[in-house]
């Protein structure tokens, strides 16, 4: 088993003329924890969307786990090990926190039409097998939301919401987890309780790799082993976060100076 | 593990007997209501309704019900299958309220149907009346040129509206939103255009359709039972009412499965399902289908009760009628489309004056409900899998 | 086909495609600023071809005689009343659902579709029955090789096109246009820019639903008959062009307007069977060109932000 878990290699994406990615190598060893960092518009969020199929890629490759995944759709990529949050939270509010984790189970139950219509029995034990899992991955966050898992989302703070979304993105155990601004619309204590979530969660779950793509330096100092730097799509420095700080060319992509 | 059998509700009574209470009630009313015949004993009727429901909310009557299904769900669905039996059984000699009742019975299977699509989904169908027509019109061709067994027609009518469906199910499911309400719209106006110009299927003039027969017993007798002659409509009533019930039951059990979540899933975001391993396109045509096979099935049993159809009986109006007895209910909500059906079906037939303006009523009532009550009648709950379950840990 | 035959399938092809196009381009304004469906637009067309023929009434009553007088009176009247209708709806009914489900607008305009065409039916005296609704245009015809094209048909074609050129016009000509667009392009940023938005969105529904009116008359005019039930199949027709074309777009909308009248034609020349089937045939083939384009064959600017 290779040490490499992801790797792109002149991914480029297009949209119209606008080049959102242009030519992104970059790899991603199990185990680690990876910032994706860089100004508005320079290609973070496109990566997540060529790299779980919502987008199509325009060139390059994606080379996940050791097969290629590029072009593949969402839902096989999903099913290859690889779960994501969104930017803006993407739950179903009216659904309950227990409803909202089992849809990333999905893939893991019997979706036969006679079984869920006529297996009433057979169905219980699927669910309630759920609902431990479920509730397990909840309570690793916080014990108060693992005491309300049949309330609807919509009725949640963003803390928990984020934290529900992390739930739903873990509970098929993937190999690589994408976080995409999980500190966006939160405080600064609420920052830095996911943080310390996300920790513990990748003490818990051994191997998982996870990028994260942040606008809070904090954030990224205090969670990633390796960052990468993009800039109109390109990669423009990577490293540890000490050495992409001092970096001048990240300075001037931020800042707009030379 | 089970504490609600101890629970007291409304007005300290346990919610099992304020269930069977209610049913007991609703089938006194039922009952009346159907039979009632002057314009004021309706409109009294309907009145008491609308003060029974508004304290019943008011007064907690609506909470203890809920406990009642969802703690006793077994002894309140055997209730409400008695209950509707004693209905059909105390009209049993009435021709016009016994066809009321089925019409309704039979437009509920309709809204169930539209409601996996739309409620459940968020697929609307605007040709609810078209696949209810071919349903109707397949009963007419089998039952007049074919010696298919009616009952099996009745499935075939299913069928037939589940593979006129697959024609639309690719610019369906590739569409959202007003890109697919313009495919089932133009397909629902073009059904209409075509049964008219067609001289095969009769035309503007429309088809005769035979009676149901089951086992050499023809639906169009009356049967008599100690000596009494019944209406022949209590045959379609009871045939009716059993395809209305096992609808309902299968409706309920897929929104309260793995398939169910998938598409509650699919209508609340559909980008974001698909990237948690959803297949959309599965959902989406399994509702689809689902859908259109209760509505085919329905119209299918509603050709052969009237024993003629017509193209003006499957217009656009009428899908939107179909689409309002959703709405009205609440979307995703079984109850409340029950409900609907009753408002929407019996309430202009038993007042006559209403009849000439029930669409104009409807969509009225409609635009009103959007404004100011968007969730609908009786508004869905957040979803479950088993009500009755609820894990202490 | 002889010459003639095939001169008075287009210039009813064109005259079909001009009216279409004008329902159309109504709806591409009301989704052009708020991203709705008003799909009562084709029951306000009906409204405003009865407002036109109860104007004609009127003068009738008055005792204006000159056909020309009449016909201006029936177009102010019913543009007007229409284009104040049009902006009433969007006040009361369009906007208040605004934040809700993009779908609940589509269906309250089809509940109030439906509501406007029942009520035509129920209380406009004898409603339920159509119209004859008078010839005011010359009627004297020019022979172009075996093919008779008559004035009043060449000047509602000539009208029709002009209002749809003036539309164009206003869109991307004037400040008013330029404020409709901004609208269209970033609500929030109109707003900053000093846009009076919801002045902006009622003078377009205004416009649209003005625009139908025209289209509503011109209808009446060429067919001489109008009936409450009219406004359903237009409306559905203007829905499925502006849809074909893409939403949003007006050069989309008078494509498919001309699109769906040539596919009416098409349907009605080449089926051998037989004609009736055209409407049939039409739709048939919208319903595959979704399948094909689903967002229309001038894509929509795709609004899911990931």
């Amino acid at each position: 088993m290779s040490d490499i878990l992801l790797e792109f290699e002149g991914l480029a994406k297009s949209f119209g003329g606008v080049r959102a990615l242009d030519g992104l190598d970059m790899s991603v060893k199990r185990g680690e924890i990876i910032g994706l960092i860089g100004p508005n518009g320079s290609g973070k969020t496109t990566s997540f969307n060529v790299m779980t199929g919502v987008y199509s890629p325009t060139q390059g490759r994606v080379r996940f786990d050791g097969q290629d995944i590029t072009g593949l759709s969402p839902r096989k990529v999903y099913e290859a090990g690889i779960a994501r949050t969104f930017q803006r939270s993407r739950l179903c509010l009216p659904l309950s926190i227990f409803d909202n984790i089992m849809i990333g189970n999905h893939a893991r139950v019997n979706n036969g039409l006679w079984f869920n219509l006529m297996n009433r029995r057979g169905l219980r034990q699927q669910v309630e097998d759920g609902y431990a899992k479920a509730r397990d991955l909840v309570a690793g966050f916080s014990s108060n939301l693992a005491d309300r898992m049949f309330d609807p989302v919509g009725a949640l703070p963003m803390i928990e919401r984020r934290r529900i979304e992390i739930c739903r993105a873990l509970v098929s155990s993937p190999k690589l987890l994408l976080l995409d601004e999980p500190s966006a619309g939160m405080t600064h204590d609420e920052t830095a309780q996911l943080m310390d979530d996300i920790l513990a969660v990748r003490d818990r779950m051994g191997d998982l790799s996870i990028i994260i793509i942040e606008h809070e330096m904090g954030v990224i100092e205090r969670l990633t082993d390796h960052c990468v730097v993009l800039s109109y799509g390109k990669k423009i420095s990577e490293g540890s976060y000490a050495q992409i700080a001092a970096d001048s060319e990240v300075q001037t992509a931020y800042l707009g100076v030379d | 593990m089970k504490d609600n059998t101890t629970k007291t509700g409304w007005l300290g009574l346990p919610p099992l007997v304020v269930g069977l209470g209610a049913v007991v009630a609703v089938v006194i009313f039922g009952w009346q209501f159907l039979l009632a015949e002057s314009e004021l004993e309706v409109l009294g009727l309907v009145a008491l309704a609308a003060v029974a429901g508004w304290a019943g909310g008011k007064t907690g009557l609506t909470g203890s019900l809920n406990e009642a299904m969802r703690g006793h769900g077994r002894t309140m669905n055997g209730a409400i299958m008695i209950g509707l039996l004693a209905v059909i059984g105390l009209l049993s000699e009435e021709h016009f309220p016994l066809l009321m009742l089925t019409t309704m019975l039979l437009y509920l299977t309709v809204g169930l149907g539209l409601n996996v699509q739309f409620g459940l989904t968020g697929m609307v169908n605007f040709a609810g009346a078209a696949f209810f027509g071919i349903g109707a019109y397949t009963s007419a061709v089998l039952t007049t040129h074919s010696a298919v067994p009616p009952l099996l027609i009745l499935i075939g009518g299913g069928l037939m509206a589940a593979a006129i469906g697959f024609l639309l199910i690719v610019p369906v499911v590739r569409t959202a939103g007003h890109y697919s309400a313009v495919v089932t719209i133009a397909f629902g106006v073009l059904f209409k255009t075509f049964l008219e110009v067609n001289d095969v299927l009769g035309g503007p003039q429309g088809l005769m359709v035979d009676s149901m027969k089951l086992f050499g017993w023809d639906f169009n007798d009356g049967p008599q039972l100690f000596g009494i002659e019944m209406s022949f409509y209590v045959n379609y009533a009871l045939l009716g009412g059993g395809l209305a019930v096992l609808a309902f039951m299968l409706t309920q059990r897929l929104e309260r499965s793995w398939l169910g979540l998938a598409l509650d899933s699919v209508r609340l975001d559909e980008t974001a399902s698909a990237c948690f391993g959803v297949n959309v396109v599965r959902a989406k045509v399994l509702a689809f289908t689902f859908g259109n096979i209760l509505v085919g099935v329905a119209g299918s049993l509603y050709g052969m009760m009237i024993s003629f159809i017509a193209p003006n009986s499957f217009t656009f109006a009428d899908s939107l009628l179909m689409v309002s007895i959703v709405l009205l209910g609440g979307l995703g909500s079984l109850w409340g489309t029950a409900v609907a059906a009753v408002i929407v079906v019996l309430l202009p037939e038993k007042l006559q004056i209403l009849q000439e303006y029930r669409f104009l009523l409807f969509s009225g009532l409609v635009i009103v409900m959007l404004l100011y009550r968007p969730q609908g009648l009786l508004p869905r709950g957040v979803r479950q899998f088993f009500p009755s379950w609820r894990p202490q840990r | 086909m002889d010459i003639g035959l095939l001169g008075q399938y287009l210039a009813n092809g064109m005259m079909l495609g001009t009216m279409y196009a004008l329902v159309a381009v109504g709806f591409t304004l009301f989704f052009g600023v708020l991203d709705v469906i008003k799909f009562s637009h084709g029951d306000v067309l009906m409204l405003g071809s009865f407002t036109g023929f109860t104007a004609y009434l009127g003068v009738l009553a008055v005792g204006i005689v000159n056909p020309w007088l009449t016909l201006v009176a029936i177009l102010v009247v019913s543009i007007t009343t229409t284009a104040a209708l049009g902006a009433v709806i969007a006040r009361y009914l369009v906007l208040p659902l605004k934040s809700a489900p993009p779908l609940n607008i589509l269906l309250i305009t089809l509940m109030l579709g439906t509501a406007l065409r029942e009520a035509v039916r129920l209380f406009y005296p004898d409603g339920s029955n159509p119209k004859a609704f008078p010839a005011l245009l010359p009627t004297a015809s020019v022979d172009l090789g075996g093919f008779a094209l008559r004035a009043d048909s060449a000047i509602l074609m000539a009208a029709g096109i002009a209002v749809i050129i003036g539309l164009n016009l206003l869109i991307n000509r004037t400040r008013l246009g330029l404020a409709i667009r901004a609208v269209a392009q970033d609500e929030e940023t109109a707003k900053i820019m000093g846009i009076n938005y919801t002045m902006i969105v009622l003078l377009t529904f205004g416009i649209g639903s003005g625009a139908a009116a025209f289209a509503g008359i011109m209808n009446g005019l060429y067919y001489n008959e109008i009936n409450f039930g009219m406004g359903l199949l237009l409306g559905l027709i203007g829905f499925s062009a502006a849809i074909i074309g893409g939403l949003g777009n007006i050069y989309g909308a008078i494509l498919g307007g001309f699109l769906f009248a040539g596919l009416q034609t098409v349907g009605a020349v080449a089926l051998p069977f037989a004609s009736a089937y055209k409407d049939v045939f039409a739709f048939g083939v919208v319903i595959a060109l979704m399948a094909w384009k689903p967002t229309g064959l001038i894509a929509e600017r795709s609004s899911d932000r990931v």
